[in-house]
């Protein structure tokens, strides 16, 4: 209770804090009052009275309140923001989506026409439901062609991160470079949370050789991070699967699908994938890695900075609600109109 | 004329000189009062023959008749800075207005008025004259005074300077004084008649709001009290007045007349009434 008191004053502050030298002025009810003051002959014939004690008091210190959080409103009160580390349910999932430009046919392998929808546009439609399930997950979101794109890092941000998904059925480019995009989807993971489930979720429709100087290095970075791997394999109808052998010679440049999920099984860490053929496949895929991908996760909770200001302002009026109450019962004693005093004064002078 | 007071000492007179007063002193002219032998009153101008005739012993009986003498009347006035409050009347009015009528109804039939006012210690002195235009004096002076003592202490001071002859000393005050104070004051008054005057207000009393709030200030400096009125507050703030008022008619009547209640308006014909019928 007190350490939740003192964390909150700590977390007070205040806009223009020259405003807060006018708050002595906030005493001022000490000494003055607002009320019409009817001079007595002597206090000592009023009768003690415990009740006139308790409103006097109340008053002054609404007077006080009145001027105290009004001056505190000019300031500017708010609390800071502050971030919060939590632990909830989740894992940090790096996005890695192809861009190639075969992700804008359909699975049929055909350009979109009338309903269909594009494998890009499918793969966009379940991500971001897929994204927007589990509050607590950090979504890191790359994309690659030639070249890897940085599209988001890691963040918990879901509006974010869906409308870096909403822009991967955009048309895409040329070639299909897996290697740059998987040591860019790694980097994405940064230091930190080690104990926080990693998943490497890889979306594409087919594969490219990965070099063989560059190989070591990324197992040299799986074994590091050591992420779960899915690779969602939007399958085009008609195209060799991860398990066909092709008929001639069997080497990377010739069923390069086959090679890749090949080189993954060799990296020693946990990885699945999935062949999906259809939008529903994918759906399913999804739904598969969400079962599975459940850890406690450590992530930060960013508190707004909370302004005050309405509140002192509220507070204030209260008080000056309670001030003008108090200044609507004000009565007074039966004074006569001194008007007639000086005239019979004056003829009493004459009869003298 | 209306405010003219009259007014008779409790007891004979003792005054300088001749005046309207009864007093124990002999003189040639006046009311009958008594024989004497000659030889106890040697004024032949005043042998009464019938009684010396009719006395068995043959002496001569001279009749002796009592003097009318003048007396002081003092007005002994309370400065303190309570006088200044004004409710349903203003004190201070009242003050005036009340010893503006004793200065003149005491110099039209020849007795002297003298005025003291003190606060914390003596402001105001008039010493007691019999020319007529005493009141226009007396007038003039309250006039020029505002009443602004601390306490009424002086009162003490200028009680022990009324020494020497009888005389009818007004004590104006309101009586918001120690009671102490006011004891030792009508103690130091004792060999005078004195008539007490308590100036009160209507406003503090039976004109007092049943409901409200009001912020009080004491006129003497005594802070200020904010005072949230309903009729329980009133009920026990009347009955102090009442308990206050008791115990001071209780303390005057010690020491001879009961005070005078001037409240709201000086009324001349009233403090007559009141100052004949407490003369016995």
């Amino acid at each position: 209770m007190t350490a939740g008191l003192m964390a909150l004053v700590s977390r007070f502050g205040v806009t223009a804090p020259a405003w807060l030298w006018l708050l002595p002025l906030a005493l001022m009810p000490l000494v003055a009052s607002s009320q019409k003051r009817i001079p007595v002959p002597s206090l000592a014939m009023v009768p003690a009275d415990g009740l006139s004690r308790l409103v006097d008091a109340v008053l002054t210190l609404a007077g006080m309140a009145a001027i105290g959080f009004l001056i505190l409103a000019l300031a500017g009160p708010h609390l800071v923001g502050e971030s919060l580390m939590r632990t909830g349910e989740g894992a940090q999932i790096s996005l890695l989506i192809d861009r190639s430009g075969s992700m804008n046919e359909t699975f049929a392998g055909r350009q979109p026409s009338g309903p269909e929808e594009s494998k890009a546009a499918a793969s966009r439609r379940i991500l971001e439901g897929f994204v927007g399930r589990r509050a607590h997950d950090l979504v890191a979101v790359s994309a690659f062609s030639t070249s890897p794109m940085a599209v988001l890092p890691m963040t918990d941000r879901h509006d974010a991160v869906r409308a870096a998904i909403r822009a991967i059925d955009r048309p895409g480019l040329e070639a299909t470079n897996v290697a740059r995009g998987l040591g860019l989807a790694l980097a994405q993971f940064g230091p930190g949370a080690p104990q926080a489930s990693r998943v490497l979720l890889l979306v594409s429709d087919g594969a490219a050789i990965i070099d063989r100087r560059v190989q070591p290095t990324l197992r040299e970075e799986f074994a590091k991070i050591r992420p779960t791997l899915y690779w969602l394999f939007l399958r085009t109808a008609g195209s060799p699967g991860l398990g066909d052998r092709p008929a001639g010679e069997d080497t990377p440049q010739a069923a390069p699908e086959r090679h890749l999920d090949l080189f993954f099984k060799s990296l020693g860490v946990p990885y699945r994938a999935f062949e999906a053929e259809s939008a529903q496949a994918v759906e399913e895929a999804i739904r598969e890695i969400d079962r599975q991908e459940r850890k406690p996760i450590s992530y930060t909770e960013r508190r707004p900075q909370r302004d005050l200001t309405g509140f002192a302002y509220g507070l204030a009026a209260l008080a000056m609600a309670l001030l003008l109450a108090a200044k609507l019962a004000e009565t007074d004693l039966a004074v006569r109109a001194s008007a007639s005093r000086p005239a019979a004064s004056r003829e009493t002078r004459r009869a003298a | 004329m209306t405010g003219d007071i009259l007014y008779r000492l409790r007891g004979p007179a003792a005054g300088p000189g001749p005046g309207a007063h009864r007093s124990r002193d002999t003189g040639g002219l006046g009311v009958f009062r008594d024989q004497v032998p000659f030889w106890r009153h040697p004024d032949a101008r005043r042998i009464d023959l019938r009684a010396t005739l009719r006395d068995p012993f043959e002496g001569t009986v001279v009749r002796r008749f009592e003097q009318r003498r003048a007396l002081e009347v003092w007005a002994l006035v309370d400065l303190s800075a309570s006088m200044r409050f004004r409710g349903a009347g203003a004190a201070w009015d009242l003050v005036t207005e009340l010893c503006i009528a004793l200065a003149r109804s005491a110099t039209r039939i020849g007795d002297a008025f003298g005025l003291v006012g003190c606060g914390a210690g003596p402001d105001l002195m008039l010493p007691a004259s019999r020319r007529r235009g005493t009141a226009d004096v007396v007038a003039e002076r309250l006039a020029a005074t505002r009443p602004q003592g601390m306490s009424a202490d002086g009162l003490l001071a200028a009680a022990s300077s009324l020494a020497g002859r009888r005389k009818l000393v007004a004590v104006v005050s309101d009586f918001r004084l120690p009671d102490a104070l006011t004891g030792a004051l009508f103690d130091r008054l004792q060999g005078h008649d004195v008539v007490p005057v308590a100036i009160e207000d209507g406003a503090l009393d039976e004109g007092l709001p049943a409901f409200g709030q009001i912020e009080l200030e004491d006129l003497e400096g005594g802070g200020r009290r904010r005072v949230l009125m309903r009729p329980s507050l009133r009920t026990r703030w009347l009955a102090r007045e009442a308990e206050r008022r008791d115990s001071l008619r209780r303390l005057a009547l010690r020491h001879g007349r009961p005070p005078y209640r001037l409240a709201d308006r000086f009324d001349g014909d009233d403090f007559s009434r009141h100052l004949l019928g407490t003369a016995a």
